[in-house]
């Protein structure tokens, strides 16, 4: 079972519902997620998940239910202010700012002074090495594997306390998506909280403490990563 | 020695062009609308030069700060009213709102100044300066630098500052700008401002040589719209090199023929450039890389 809530949740989602091309996506989602903790987002093409994701992030709107942050009510903010608040978005499909500079693209994505923005690109350099040897090229020069880096460091420099990422390991390949995930445990273990959602089950449940299914817009398990029930993750991928 | 300064005069409309062009460029690639209404800006920048002459009884340049002010402020009333209340309806809804607008200010234009033509002061004094046997109008030279002093200052704040970057983020991808915290509807607004700020500023420096009319914003707007398609759609420095390009040729080709002879040329021309590269001087056809 889930640890008990022993402080007030970080983010905390109650009956949210959302509609993503004319059809309810989200039915009534309710979940919390404590600070520091990594959670897996798991389920089928279509289940809900990257529907979830821009629905706390406020990039596709609520039609009904609450997302708070901290105990503060966002539902009705605007996504920048959200971001503002400690949201960080790794979107899927990377979509880094093609024409800017690798530099550029991070230091975009910083509300802070020109001292601590670079104190925080150099940060994202550490944690990942390959987009200090391009910091001044344009993104869409980049590989999949390093516009993917970038994608993660650009949420970084928000320095946000939850991060969302969708499908980070979606078109890579295994030793790329592997770094990639070797990243987001890093940035768990520092205490960012991370809510992310993938199909590659096994990659995500690696890299976090607790697993969310998600199948047909609805939660169907909520629960350590470790005790899954395989039985159960078959079923929300495949049906049955 | 004709050459040359027919080459400084091209150079000078081509830099006031460019400023038309580049105003034109950053507000279709922060909105993706078609700002009809540019050229009317421009020669709302010239007019509004000629009223603030005789209170301000000193060289044109001394109007240029205050016209790049008034005039960012009119690019900000037209965002609030021609754009953002339509952001979200199909592209031809802010296409007829931009025209309107040129309409209103056309008209507005003729009921304050009447449909004479008007010229503005002359940037300094007017006359002309004698370099090398070579005799060249000195607002010709003025206009160059001024032009070339704004074109620099937009190039570094986009390149430079953090206010640039988001400018440029909001352009690529209004989405992700805003998931990265850039508040982008006042990024728009900015543009707006910017661009409107630019056309005026052209206004001002075109108002002295080649007056102004309530009506010579369709002549401005068609020069901006191909300058943009010559330099690539979307590309500022594509705009601005599109500018210079449709001046010289202008400037060259009237002065061995006729001004409608080089207009004829410069379609004919544009039409050749489309069919041997349609993405235009700086365009790039595909720049997403998987």
């Amino acid at each position: 079972m889930t640890e008990p809530l022993l402080t007030a949740p970080l983010l905390s989602i109650d009956g949210l519902t959302a509609s993503y091309g004319g059809a309810t996506a989200l039915h009534g989602i309710s979940l919390s997620l404590r600070a520091g903790e990594a959670v897996a987002l798991l389920g089928a093409n279509g289940a809900g998940k990257s529907t979830l994701l821009k629905t706390i992030l406020g990039l596709i709107p609520a039609s009904a239910g609450r997302v708070q942050l901290d105990g503060d009510d966002i539902t009705n903010l605007a996504t920048e202010r959200r971001v503002r608040r400690g949201l960080g978005y790794v979107p899927e499909g990377r979509r880094v700012f093609p024409g800017m500079s690798v530099r550029d693209n991070l230091e975009v994505a910083s509300p802070l002074g020109r001292a601590d923005r670079a104190r925080d690109v150099e940060r994202v350099f550490t944690l990942f090495p390959a987009l200090a040897e391009k910091t001044a090229d344009q993104a869409w020069r980049l590989s999949g594997g390093q516009q993917q880096m970038l994608a993660v460091g650009r949420a970084l420099m928000g320095r946000p306390r939850l991060l969302l990422l969708d499908e980070p390991s979606l078109g890579l390949s295994p030793k790329l998506a592997g770094e990639v995930f070797t990243a987001v445990r890093a940035i768990a273990a520092e205490g960012t909280t991370v809510l992310v959602a993938e199909q590659s089950a096994a990659r995500a449940l690696s890299a976090t403490s607790r697993a969310v299914l998600l199948r047909l817009g609805r939660i169907v398990h909520d629960g350590p990563a470790d005790s899954l029930p395989q039985e159960t993750l078959r079923e929300a991928f495949l049906g049955g | 020695m004709i050459t040359l300064q027919l080459l400084i005069n091209g150079v000078a409309l081509g830099a006031a062009y460019a400023l038309v062009a580049l105003g034109f460029v950053l507000v279709l690639n922060a909105t993706s609308a078609v700002n009809f209404a540019q050229g009317d800006l421009v020669m709302a920048g010239g007019l509004l030069a000629v009223a603030l002459a005789p209170h301000i009884p000193l060289p044109g340049i001394a109007l240029l700060p205050l016209t790049i002010l008034l005039m960012a402020a009119l690019g900000l009333i037209l965002a609030l009213a021609a754009y953002l209340p339509l952001r979200n309806r199909p592209p031809v809804g802010v296409f007829i709102s931009t025209i309107a607008t040129g309409i209103i200010l056309q008209n507005g234009a003729t009921i304050l100044f009447g449909p004479e033509p008007r010229a503005a002061p002359p940037l300094f004094s007017g006359g002309t300066v004698s370099v090398g046997g070579l005799t060249v109008a000195e607002q010709s030279l003025a206009i160059i630098a001024v032009a070339a002093i704004l074109i620099a200052a937009q190039q570094w704040v986009f390149a430079r500052t953090q206010l640039g970057r988001r400018l440029r983020a909001t352009a690529q991808d209004p989405e992700m700008a805003r998931a990265c915290g850039v508040p982008v509807t006042a990024m728009i607004l900015v543009t707006f401002a910017l661009g409107t700020a630019y056309a005026g500023a052209a206004g001002l420096l075109l108002a002295n040589r080649y007056f102004v009319t309530p009506t010579a914003g369709g002549d401005l707007i068609l020069k901006a719209y191909i300058a943009v398609t010559i330099g690539g759609w979307g590309s500022v420095p594509g705009a601005v090199v599109g500018a210079l390009l449709i001046a010289l040729f202008e400037v060259g080709v009237s002065s061995v023929l006729s001004y409608p002879v080089a207009l004829g040329a410069l379609y004919a021309t544009l039409l050749v450039i489309l069919v041997a590269r349609p993405q235009g001087l700086f365009g790039e056809a595909a720049r997403r890389r998987a």
